[in-house]
């Protein structure tokens, strides 16, 4: 019998590495929301801009932070500049932006790149990041920011064990709209839902923690617990997977798993987490009753209107605990719906999920019924990828799906893994099936 | 810490009778960048040259180019560190001891990563400063050794009042890394550290 875990079917191979690589520590890389570039959080103070065409370095941002840069985030949906967020251990986070020319280089990767390129060698002053504003408030080290997608909230988190959301009023003005003060340790991740604005949190205190707004306050409307140690990384399903991952495939499908997908589907995307406590687990929000929207407005006072938006989340799966030591980060391809995962032990695995053979139900396990009453989920993840020492001896910081962007792209729609750590390097990597008799 | 001293009257070791390989004139003089590591508060990988990779060890392990570290090495580069209230070492004041440091090896074949565990007793089980020496023993070994090695550093299991909300910063490595960035904790890390050149 063969075990879902040791089924490797797929091979993680070196593409590049952006050069040059810093020289000290690399926390986190951002995949640009529709450039061909990402931006890299470094321990010397700095953001590197690298390009995902050319594998160079285009920009080095410094002089905003008096600490490490611990996170970097795209604004998304912005038209003619591009807009990054940087927060740092010296509790500030800072606005940057830099005019992108030509109005149609969201549409146009390969020109707009070739005269980018050109531009770099000539001059960089004009060119380069523009310091915007920063934003005070957090008490100690900012650990990580995010957009929401539609632009218009941006999350930051701390050790101070706070997350706050600021609204861009205008362009450089910024306002606080909420402090949320649930956790009770410091605050490692936050991310904001595809669809809807609710962001999530993750924490030192071992909790994820889920966030709305009501009634012009955001409230949290879930607690979820599980992990055992440090939740280092909380990321959603991108929007509309149905029609990409396991889901496409519809032919031949069995009264239950139709009925699984329609679950899904009324779930919304799913949230995955990473922990100290080495697992990778899925959670799913439990579908509210249909008829609940149309007694959400009926103006019922406050106390009662807040239990109504409190949601539901459960956990749907533990991935195969394949790590050894802590998992810093993991990314959910919007393309393919695999998951990435990388950690101190300096592994990268890739998972895939996939209808659950009959033959082999719960032979493995790895569906922890926690909640009792739930049947097993018919479906089970597998582990398909697993790289050993992808940055020689080095811990790993951050692991993201990217665009493949380089001269080299076999197919559209293309992804790489982009992995950044220790040894201050970020490297690219592709994810190709393992022909079988092959290495 | 400028408070009265948590523990006044330390049970202290004769230095003759801690645990020793060699003879004393060649334990001590590794030469692997530990001295001006502290020069600059972002750490750096002065160490991307595997000190223990040198020739040097062509002696005593042949073809292969990993010298073994030991725990009497690992118990070597911190017994020395001086304790941040009294002017004594960690090593005579029994707060780093042999029997509580064990490196184990790679997990499996394809990885080369190797984990050392080093538990500490605090002199007294309320020592408030069992997490600055926690922070100086994992910081002298992440300088020290090649980077292959993880630190795992805990406080031994009932002799500390606060022992897992310990274990959990020092093994907390973004902490760790904003740690060593604020000036003031680093100025006393120093000066528990100067004591192992």
């Amino acid at each position: 019998m063969t075990s879902p875990t040791n089924a490797r079917t797929h091979k993680l191979s070196p593409l590049a590495t952006l050069t040059p690589p810093s020289i000290s520590r690399t926390w986190q890389s951002a995949p640009h929301p529709s450039l061909p570039i990402v931006a890299t959080a470094c321990s010397d103070r700095s953001v590197r801009v690298y390009s995902l065409t050319s594998f160079t370095l285009l920009h080095s941002v410094t002089g905003g932070h008096k600490r490490s840069v611990r996170s970097v985030s795209w604004k998304p949906g912005t038209k003619g500049q591009s807009v990054l967020a940087t927060g740092s251990f010296d509790s500030s986070a800072g606005i940057w932006r830099r005019e992108e020319q030509g109005g149609a280089l969201e549409n146009d990767f390969t020109n707009r790149r070739v005269g980018a390129e050109e531009d770099e060698a000539q001059d960089d002053d004009a060119d380069d990041y523009q310091f915007s504003c920063i934003l005070d408030g957090h008490e100690s080290e900012i650990k990580c920011l995010s957009w929401s997608p539609s632009g218009q909230y941006l999350a930051t988190c701390s050790r101070d064990k706070s997350v706050w959301i600021w609204e861009e009023l205008e362009d450089d003005n910024f306002e606080t709209v909420a402090v949320l003060q649930e956790h009770d340790g410091d605050v490692k991740c936050v991310a904001w839902h595809p669809e809807e604005d609710l962001l999530v949190s993750a924490s030192y205190d071992d909790t994820v923690r889920l966030y709305k707004e009501d009634a012009d306050d955001w409230v949290q409307v879930a607690l979820i617990e599980g992990h055992s140690k440090t939740v280092w990384w909380a990321e959603f399903e991108a929007s509309g997977m149905s029609g990409k991952d396991f889901r496409r495939e519809k032919e031949g499908l069995s009264e239950e798993q139709m009925k699984h997908i329609d679950g899904l589907e009324r779930s919304g995307p799913r949230l995955t987490t990473c922990s100290d406590d080495c697992t990778v687990r899925i959670w799913r929000r439990k579908a509210k009753e249909r008829d609940e929207h149309a007694s959400s407005n009926t103006g019922v006072p406050s106390i009662i209107r807040s239990a109504a938006i409190d949601e539901d989340w459960y956990q749907e799966a533990i991935l195969p605990q394949v790590h050894e030591r802590a998992i810093y980060a993991l990314s959910w391809s919007r393309t393919t719906g695999m998951i990435v995962s990388a950690g101190s032990d300096g592994k990268i695995i890739v998972y895939k999920e996939r209808w659950r053979r009959h033959a082999e139900k719960d032979v493995d396990g790895d569906q922890m019924d926690v909640d009792g009453d739930r049947a097993p989920s018919p479906t089970e993840w597998v582990v398909v990828a697993e790289l050993f020492s992808a940055h020689d001896v080095f811990e790993i910081n951050h692991v993201c799906w990217a665009a493949r962007a380089d001269k080299g792209k076999r197919v559209d729609g293309e992804e790489v893994v982009l992995s950044t750590g220790d040894d201050g390097e970020v490297k690219v990597w592709t994810l190709d099936e393992d022909v079988v008799g092959q290495a | 810490m400028e408070l009265d001293k948590d523990n006044a009257n330390p049970t202290i070791l004769n230095p003759s009778d801690l645990p020793s390989r060699r003879s004393e004139a060649t334990v001590r003089r590794r030469d692997d960048g530990a001295a001006g590591l502290f020069d600059d508060l972002i750490p750096r990988y002065n160490y991307l040259s595997d000190p223990f990779d040198e020739p040097t060890s062509a002696s005593d392990s042949d073809d292969d180019t990993r010298e073994d570290i030991d725990e009497q090495e690992i118990y070597d580069l911190i017994s020395t560190i001086c304790d941040p209230e009294h002017p004594l070492s960690l090593g005579s004041l029994s707060v780093v001891n042999l029997p509580d440091i064990h490196i184990l090896p790679p997990s499996s074949p394809l990885s080369s990563i190797s984990t050392v565990v080093v538990e500490i007793t605090p002199t007294i089980t309320h020592c408030s400063l069992a997490t600055v020496i926690g922070l100086g023993v994992r910081v002298r070994l992440e300088q020290a050794l090649p980077p292959r090695f993880r630190v795992d550093v805990r406080i031994k299991k009932g002799t500390h009042s606060t022992d897992e909300q310990v274990n959990k910063q020092l093994g907390d490595k973004e902490r760790v890394a904003a740690a060593l960035e604020n000036g003031t904790l680093m100025g006393v890390l120093r000066k528990m550290l100067a004591t192992c050149e």
